[in-house]
């Protein structure tokens, strides 16, 4: 497989689920873009139809996070549909736990707390945007009078 | 009595200490990172840019959680939520980086190596699964 092979968006729509599997071994390199647009994604038959909800912005982290800078976006798609599931089981989880049928953000530091990274992160996240608050709120009863 | 108002004094010195040294040990890291960052490629430049800028957009996340739950949610679960999954992802990329490394191939990630990072976490506990059985991938 060309390793100059820049854009990912090759995959025909048509092509059976088991497809995506050959494509790394494929030399030919059909022009079709329509899959980076196509509301149904045809290659991880596992989602069906939707729609894709984070393209653009996986794009930027995966290659922030050292993937090239223009990534498969077959990639992309499995990388969508996991952190969907992630965020649906994390969801579930929070919901079966503490006041029940509702996720609040102490479940979600509970869930996590195993993970130091995960964990580490939140902190800092919440953090931060309490002193922002904080910032914001002074700022604003410093204008108050003008 | 006077033992133990030593005692506790003693201990809040220590914790006084503690947070003067892990305040000195983050103005370090804040000092290394800006020697490190000034000395970037631009190609370097530009990922981290990337790296740090990139985010979930939070009206796409909150909907995906109140389609989830039925309620809304608060604005720190938004916050929370979409913080953890940027770290997930990183961890899904590195991973499957040193799949594609391993394997003698190079970027960009092909879905081969995401599947393999996936299995490669799931065994070190890293993806909850709740469910018994559940195929994603053919």
């Amino acid at each position: 497989m060309s390793v100059s092979r820049a854009r990912g968006g090759s995959c025909r729509t048509e092509k059976p689920v088991f497809a995506v599997e050959t494509m790394a071994d494929e030399e030919e390199d059909p022009p079709f873009e329509e899959d980076t647009e196509e509301a149904g994604g045809g290659t991880d038959g596992g989602q069906g139809k939707r729609k894709r909800l984070f393209s653009k912005e996986l794009r930027c982290m995966m290659y922030g996070f050292g993937d090239d800078q223009n990534p498969y976006t077959e990639s992309v798609d499995i990388l969508e549909d996991l952190v969907i599931e992630f965020i649906t089981e994390m969801t579930h989880k929070a919901m079966s736990i503490g006041r029940q049928g509702r996720v609040q953000v102490e479940d979600i530091v509970f869930l996590i707390r195993k993970d130091p990274r995960k964990f580490a992160r939140v902190k800092d996240l919440l953090t931060m945007n309490e002193e922002l608050k904080r910032a914001r709120k002074a700022f604003d009863e410093a204008n108050y009078g003008s | 009595f006077t033992s133990q108002s030593c005692a506790a004094k003693k201990i809040k010195i220590e914790i006084k200490e503690k947070k003067e040294k892990k305040h000195k040990v983050d103005e370090d890291e804040i000092q290394k990172m800006q020697i490190l960052v000034s000395s970037f490629s631009e190609e370097q430049l530009n990922r981290y840019e990337m790296y740090r800028r990139s985010a979930f957009p939070k009206a796409a996340i909150k909907r995906l959680i109140q389609s989830i739950t039925g309620t809304s949610v608060s604005q720190n679960v938004v916050i929370a939520m979409s913080g953890i999954s940027k770290v997930f992802v990183g961890e899904v990329v590195e991973e499957a980086l040193d799949v594609c490394e391993k394997w003698g191939e190079s970027p960009p990630l092909q879905p081969k190596h995401m599947r393999e990072a996936v299995r490669r976490l799931k065994s070190r506990g890293q993806i909850p699964n709740s469910k018994y059985k559940k195929i994603i991938f053919h």
